[in-house]
């Protein structure tokens, strides 16, 4: 299969180090505490956060930090073949993890301790890369929450295709059964806080393919920051300030 | 990364499963002109020098011609005109691309090896991502006619965007499309009204010839009108070939022309399960070798009138060459009535159904390899002349060309492409598309070889070449701590192989073992620690399926540093192994067998020639020297116990030529001489590969790709009987083992009887054959020549792309690696089985080619008298086998044409031809002294004369 | 409705003001009992879907989507494709809606709307005619898979999935299968699905669904979650453009009296033809976006 033609073009007519169309927005749902939608290309999300907030089952209360909970779904509808799958499937359950566990990685949890914060992370639509729009909206919802973090985690993901090292893969270039590389970092810290992949790669491709993930984190935390931007100066707006 | 980019974004709609897709439009896809001011020119190929930029629609790339009326953008394509230098400044278009590559994989590799050649002006521009010139389904609009419309919205871009000082012009064969597109102001013309207006004649020939134009040439050429007759029955509608082929009046499958009869085709039906004989040309109706074709079966009582349904035709009914002697049954004709008019060998075949082909499904064209019919210069040199074409290959028909060069053309090779037939003309009508070189010539007549057997010799690719580690390779640190893989480099272990061999694939090792007992090795390169399933270079050794040994050179299978350096067990070097263990009695019995993957160093890389010497040198005890003994012994035990179960000895004549280094002609010629050190090396082979077979059969069993050789039908052992039966010796063909004992009695009066017989034996067998173990059932897969139930090839991976296949499994066997995905897709596996067979086949025809071009040129200086031996009775003669030179040819007791022979009598139950008066008699088998001459007997048309002293 | 009441936990005052801001007509959030919130639909808002469409209510956001499978019709119906219908609640829509918490809520959803939309069994009173699935009569069809979810909770989640369908079904285009002829259909079929034409669903009967809530003596529409906590029963009716009833479902503890019933439903009879007409227009020029 040719995914990159000799004309240093895909199949959806990106050029290898481009990453899809970029599209967020913030307060989606109402009666959340923060939500956001994000889209990477045809792939979108909903995150809606509820919290900082009296913990629920006392028995899983922390006393030092708050409990950051996180599930994840994905209806039958959002791919292309319709499959009817029970709630909290091997996948979700795996996914749901990780979103959870990148996030806590940059909540400051210690600030509340004693409190829950439920992240709710539904797929509307999804065409590859949906962990990394997860992570993207998850971290948009936070923010409209207004719970503190270190940072903004951003993820992006990017793979190995005919000799190719290619950003933010589709579903159709994932599908090509080449390595899938997903990265979240933090991007002021400079710091990766996942890391994903599966299928073999040598180890120098793999840093090329890592470093590319990287940038696009950079590229998707750029446009992030955009977003919240706006979405203050709205709210100041609104506000009459 | 995403800026200054403007995206417009379109989903697209599939199939049940919809699938959605993002499209981005850009703004960053230049032209390529190198003159143009607005876009980025670093990668432009279109220069002003051009006269003009040529726009191509699909019809001009594309070289298949697809029967379905409704279809006209895909008619006849003229990839050949467009690899000519004289065309130039071409805009391909990612349409245009995409539809050629739907429709023929091969054309479009060609076209994108055009567009990646620096020495050519041939440019691609991506308009379905260009947001100008990207268009959008309109409602009603079919998929053709919207890409039609792309390609004149693009054509139209490319004018408005250069300016009126550049030339835009569309190339279409499409009517519909020139129309609309002077219609909307683009400059249009048709392929041939666009060369034709070049005015150079080497383009005009490359023209295709469409079938309109083929009458009206008849009409010119063919000075007879009687002639101008209906000569073929006109092929049925595609409706009614689908409806007929529902109702089981027609039978669908691939034609296949018999190699030496070309009157003579076999269709493979699944429907009625058995093949359908077509006797011939007006029988086969225009179809082609590898053409699919719907068949419609004869009625009973017309199944065996073979030669009286063949239109007559003296041209056709070539003599017989000298050619080298067969090798198995498949190199031989499928003759079945040896003695025209003798009328006895008929009968046993009227049982075959046999029909006649009614319509093509799919046709098989493709260019073809050979020399026009030696014709005289008409008198005005420079006009277009009409001249026959000949294919080196048997099984196609003469082609009608049109040329304008026809003194140029005569005494060369040359590749024709063929175009159309329609049921007035007797022969096909195509196109002249390049010469390779003066008939004669080695390396013209090489490459006809290599065309002729579809063989690739292009270099790889770049991307191919991308996927091999990087050079100077060594085993690294990492390989050694790799717990799949053994350190077994304190191992004495040694290759034995042909002199010069450079592609060494197997090792040995054998040590004594405390007990009394050996452990013996084998080792074999291991290529997939270097070949990943999925790469561009695995797919490219798929496809190739194997090195292509000729005389003179080898054509790789895997790229040069892979095949001579990384995966060759080379002497004194550390080098990684996919070995096969036994422990073994002193009688050879195997103890215990285990397979992994190593590292070996070989101490020594022998040719067969020292490692005899060796063993025979009673004075050398060195290590190698003692295992090589120990190892022999056992061979020789194993061998024997191999013989007893029913393996046949089977021998052939093969030749091997010593070439000269500086100017590759042969200098001298002679039989390969077979030691006991060959025979040693080839039973661990053999037992190695018995090994793995029955290993990886018994972890897959639905899945491996194993190699059978089905047991000879009674009908092909057929000519053997009949000599051995005028000899009055009887074989005994029950089983493998019993006809091995019989030929074990076949002893005559010299030394070489026996071995004749052998030869004759050998070439009455089928070919054995790679297949997937899910296809067949497990009674099927034995191997009647080693009389073994199972067998694959593991010891060649360097050379043969079924031990690639072998070694994945094996690994996948032993837990080492996942089973790549291709396992899974059994019809896959087939097929990659059949091309294997398919590729397998053609390097063995390639190789026999070779070596029989270079016993021409050594004969050419060398007239020789020598012994041969009688192998076949004819009417006018008999067939002399050669064995010095392993070459046969027909001797004729009575010249050819002189009809009335009468003189002599063939008595075919005593296989013998007796002068009538009974003065001389020969027999088969019986020796005669011959000589052996090149001749011209047309100018530049050598052939070997054998005639009798 | 436990799942309502632990979600919205209300004092005796708010209780009191939503009480009687309904009984003065004015409600808390300045609508008139029979005003709806303002509503807002997108269609084709998931792109894999052959029909999809987008309903906001107020904070009530849901999304509707129509896949289309090919199949073997149901013998006892030849000349129909079958139709299906789920609701899930996404939890991002509360979290009393994570893990299983969302499944009573979401059966009692896809019943009602079943109710409201597929008819009986035989499929009659259906929204939609199933036999412009059918393919080739008794060999093959398309069968529908319509699945609502709610992704932002705020009252009135069954008018406004009603809503979304609606949109979805108008949506919806049903791609061309062309089956060639003398095909054979018994097992797999070779169907052609190459053109890239397709139909639309006649949608002209599909109805909308009107809730409307008892809180003390009044009824209103479009309750939010707080007015919801306060109802003492609920009848959801859904009505077609002929101001025909299609269903019929009452909710809520509290009994009826049966002229009180007859006197909601041709209330809300008058109520659908408002809420037909806006919606209407609103998928309208959604359709319109989309095309764009």
């Amino acid at each position: 299969m040719e995914y990159v033609n000799p004309e240093g073009i895909r199949e959806d007519g990106r050029r290898p180090l481009e990453m899809r169309h970029l599209h967020a927005e913030i307060g989606t749902v109402a009666r959340a505490d923060g939500s956001a939608v994000f889209e990477m290309g045809n792939t979108k999300v909903i995150a809606a956060v509820y919290g900082p907030r009296e913990v629920q089952n006392r028995s899983q209360q922390l006393n030092d930090q708050a409990l950051v909970r996180c599930e994840y779904s994905m209806p039958n509808f959002s791919t292309g073949d319709r499959m009817r799958k029970p709630k909290g499937d091997r996948r979700s359950t795996e996914i749901s993890l990780v979103i959870r566990q990148t996030m806590e990685a940059c909540i400051l949890t210690h600030l509340m301790p004693r409190s829950q914060i439920d992240i709710f992370v539904q797929v509307l639509s999804a065409d590859g890369g949906t962990r990394s729009a997860c992570i993207n909206a998850a971290t948009l919802a936070l923010a409209d929450a207004g719970i503190p973090m270190r940072d903004l985690v951003t993820s992006c993901s990017a793979g190995y295709l005919n000799s190719t090292p290619l950003l933010d893969l589709s579903y159709f270039e994932d599908s090509a059964g080449g390595p899938d590389v997903t990265v979240g970092i933090l991007p002021k810290l400079d710091k990766v806080t996942l890391l994903q992949m599966d299928a073999r790669l040598p180890i120098d491709i793999f840093e090329n393919v890592v470093q590319l993930a990287t940038e696009g984190c950079k590229a998707v935390a750029n446009y992030i920051h955009e977003v919240l931007l706006e979405n203050t100066k709205q709210l100041e707006y609104r506000r009459g300030l | 990364m995403l800026q200054n980019k403007s995206f417009v974004r379109k989903t697209r709609q599939g199939r049940v499963v919809k699938v959605v897709r993002e499209h981005y439009l850009r703004d960053d896809i230049y032209c390529g002109a190198s003159f143009c001011k607005v876009c980025v020119t670093s990668a432009a190929k279109l220069t002003p020098s051009d006269s003009a930029i040529l726009v191509v629609d699909t019809n001009v790339v594309l070289n298949q011609a697809i029967p379905i009326p409704t279809h006209p953008r895909f008619t006849l394509g003229h990839i050949d005109l467009l690899e000519n230098p004289g065309i130039d400044g071409v805009v391909l278009l990612s349409v245009v691309l995409d539809e050629v590559k739907n429709k023929n994989l091969a054309v479009y590799n060609r076209i994108r090896a055009l567009c990646s050649n620096a020495l050519r002006k041939f440019f691609v521009f991506s308009n379905e991502h260009h947001k100008e010139t990207y268009v959008k389904a309109m409602a009603g609009e079919s998929p053709n006619d919207r890409n039609d419309r792309a390609i004149r919205v693009a054509a139209q871009w490319y004018q408005n965007h250069l300016g009126s000082t550049t030339r835009v012009v569309l190339i279409t064969n499409d009517r519909e499309n020139k129309r609309k597109a002077i219609e909307e102001g683009i400059a249009a013309e048709t392929v041939d009204s666009y060369v034709k207006s070049l005015g150079q004649p080497a383009l005009l020939d490359l023209l295709v010839h469409p079938p309109s134009e083929d009458a009206s040439m008849m009409e010119v050429e063919d000075l007879r009108p009687s002639k101008k007759k209906v000569i073929y029955t006109e092929h049925k509608p595609m409706s009614e070939i689908t409806s007929g082929l529902h109702r089981g009046i027609y039978h669908q499958g691939k034609l296949r022309v018999n190699r030496y009869n070309p009157f003579e085709a076999y269709v493979g039906s699944e429907s009625i399960g058995d093949e359908i004989i077509v006797y011939g040309r007006g029988n086969m109706n225009r179809a082609f070798d590898g053409d699919i074709v719907a068949v419609e079966l004869l009625p009973q009582d017309q199944w065996h009138t073979e030669k009286s349904m063949t239109i007559a035709d003296e041209d056709d009914d070539e003599e017989e060459d000298v050619h080298l002697a067969p090798g198995s049954a498949d190199d031989a004709p499928r003759v079945t009535n040896l003695v025209p008019g003798s009328g006895r060998g008929v009968s046993s075949v009227s049982s075959r159904p046999s029909g006649h082909v009614v319509g093509i499904i799919k046709r098989n064209w493709h260019s073809y390899c050979g020399s026009l019919e030696p014709m005289p210069l008409p008198a005005g040199n420079g006009g277009v002349a009409h001249a026959l074409f000949v294919s080196k290959d048997r099984r196609i028909p003469k082609v009608r060309i049109k040329t304008r060069q026809l003194g140029n053309l005569l005494d060369k090779r040359i590749v024709v492409a063929v175009d159309s037939w329609d049921c007035l003309s007797r022969y096909p009508s195509g196109h002249y598309v390049r010469t390779i070189g003066d008939i004669g010539d080695r390396d013209t007549e090489s490459e006809v070889v290599l065309i002729d057997n579809d063989i690739d010799t292009r270099p790889f690719s770049a991307q191919v070449l991308s996927c091999l580690p990087p050079l100077p390779w060594s085993v690294s640190s990492e390989d050694l701590a790799n717990p799949i893989r053994q350190d077994l480099r304190h191992l004495t272990v040694f290759s034995v192989d042909p002199p010069g061999c450079k592609d060494i694939d197997d090792a040995l090792h054998c040590t004594a073992l405390p007990g009394g007992n050996f452990e013996v090795g084998v080792h074999i390169a291991d290529v997939t620690n270097f070949v990943h399933p999925g790469t561009p270079l695995d797919d490219e050794a798929t496809q190739r399926g194997t090195s292509v040994y000729l005389v003179e050179r080898r054509i790789d299978m895997l790229p040069k540093p892979l095949t001579e350096d990384i995966c060759s067990l080379r002497a004194d070097i550390e080098r990684l192994a996919f070995s096969v263990i036994w422990e073994m009695t002193p009688e050879a019995e195997i103890i215990s067998t285990r397979y992994t993957k190593s590292v070996i160093k070989s101490s020594a890389a022998l040719s067969y020639v020292e490692a005899q010497a060796r063993m025979d040198d009673s004075r050398m005890t060195d290590q190698v020297t003692k295992d090589l003994r120990n190892m022999n012994k056992l061979a020789k035990i194993m061998r024997q116990r191999r013989i007893d179960r029913g393996a046949l000895t089977l021998a052939s004549a093969e030749v091997k030529f010593q070439i000269d280094t500086e100017t590759h002609d042969p200098l001298d010629i002679g039989m390969y001489q077979i030691r006991e050190a060959n025979q040693m090396v080839e039973e661990f082979m053999l037992a190695a590969n018995i090994s793995v077979a029955e290993k990886i059969l018994n972890h897959f069993p639905p899945c491996s790709l194993l190699r059978r050789h089905p047991s000879p039908t009674k009908e092909m052992l057929e000519p053997l009987l009949r000599t051995t039966a005028a000899l009055g010796l009887s074989l005994d063909l029950s089983s493998s083992k019993a006809l091995a004992d019989s030929l074990d009695r076949a002893v005559g009066d010299d030394p070489y009887f026996n071995k004749l017989i052998r030869i004759l034996a050998t070439r009455c067998m089928s070919q054995a054959v790679y297949f997937c173990s899910g296809d067949l059932s497990p009674p099927e897969f034995y191997h009647y020549g080693l009389a073994a139930p199972l067998y694959t090839h593991f010891t060649s991976p360097i050379r043969r792309y079924a031990d690639v296949i072998v070694h994945r499994l094996l690994a996948a066997s032993l837990g080492i690696y996942k089973l790549p995905n291709i396992f899974q897709d059994r019809p896959q596996l087939t097929s990659i089985a059949d091309n294997l067979n398919y590729r397998h086949r053609n390097a063995q025809m390639a190789s026999r080619a070779s070596v029989e071009l270079h016993t021409i040129i050594y004969f050419r200086k060398r007239p020789t008298d020598t012994e041969g031996r009688i192998v076949k009775m004819r009417s006018n003669g008999f067939i002399v086998f050669v064995p010095k030179y392993g070459i046969e040819g027909p001797v004729y007791l009575t010249l050819r044409g002189e009809k009335g022979g009468g003189e002599w009598v063939v008595d075919e139950q005593q296989q013998k031809v007796r002068k009538i008066d009974g003065s001389v008699s020969y027999s088969v088998l019986q020796t005669v002294r011959i000589h052996m001459e090149v001749v011209e007997p047309q100018p530049n048309r050598p052939k070997l004369q054998l005639t009798l002293l | 409705m436990s799942v309502r009441e632990w979600m919205v936990g209300l004092s005796a005052g708010e209780k009191h003001f939503i009480q009687g801001g309904i009984a003065q007509d004015l409600r808390a959030d300045g609508r008139k009992r029979l005003t709806y919130r303002p509503i807002y639909v997108e269609t084709g808002v998931i792109p894999q879907a052959d029909g999809s469409a987008k309903v906001k209510m107020g904070a009530t956001e849901v999304i509707a989507s129509v896949k289309l499978d090919l199949a073997r019709p149901n013998p006892s119906q030849p000349g129909k494709g079958k139709v299906s219908l789920f609701v899930s609640c996404s939890a991002t829509a509360g979290p009393m809606f994570e893990g299983r918490g969302s499944e009573e809520l979401s059966a009692e959803l896809s019943v009602a709307l079943q109710r409201c939309l597929l008819g009986g069994k035989s499929g009659a009173g259906a929204a939609f005619d199933p036999s412009c699935l059918s393919i080739v009569d008794g060999k093959l069809c398309w069968d529908a898979y319509i699945d609502g979810l709610v992704v932002s909770a705020d009252g009135n989640l069954l008018d406004a999935l009603g809503a979304a369908i609606k949109a979805a079904l108008i949506n919806t285009r049903v791609p061309v299968a062309n089956v060639p002829a003398g095909a054979s259909l018994d097992e797999d079929p070779d169907v052609d699905l190459s053109s890239q034409e397709t139909t639309r669903i006649d949608t002209s009967g599909v109805p909308v669904i009107v809730t409307l809530t008892k809180v003390g003596r009044h009824y209103i529409v479009d309750a939010t979650s707080e007015e919801e906590s306060q109802m003492s029963s609920a009848v959801s009716v859904s009505i077609n453009k002929e101001r025909r009833i299609c269903g019929l479902t009452k909710r809520g503890g509290a009994g009826l009296d049966p002229s009180i019933i007859l006197d909601m439903i041709s209330v809300a009879s008058h109520v659908s033809e408002q809420l037909m007409n806006k919606l209407d227009s609103e998928i309208a020029a959604a359709e319109a976006d989309e095309q764009m």
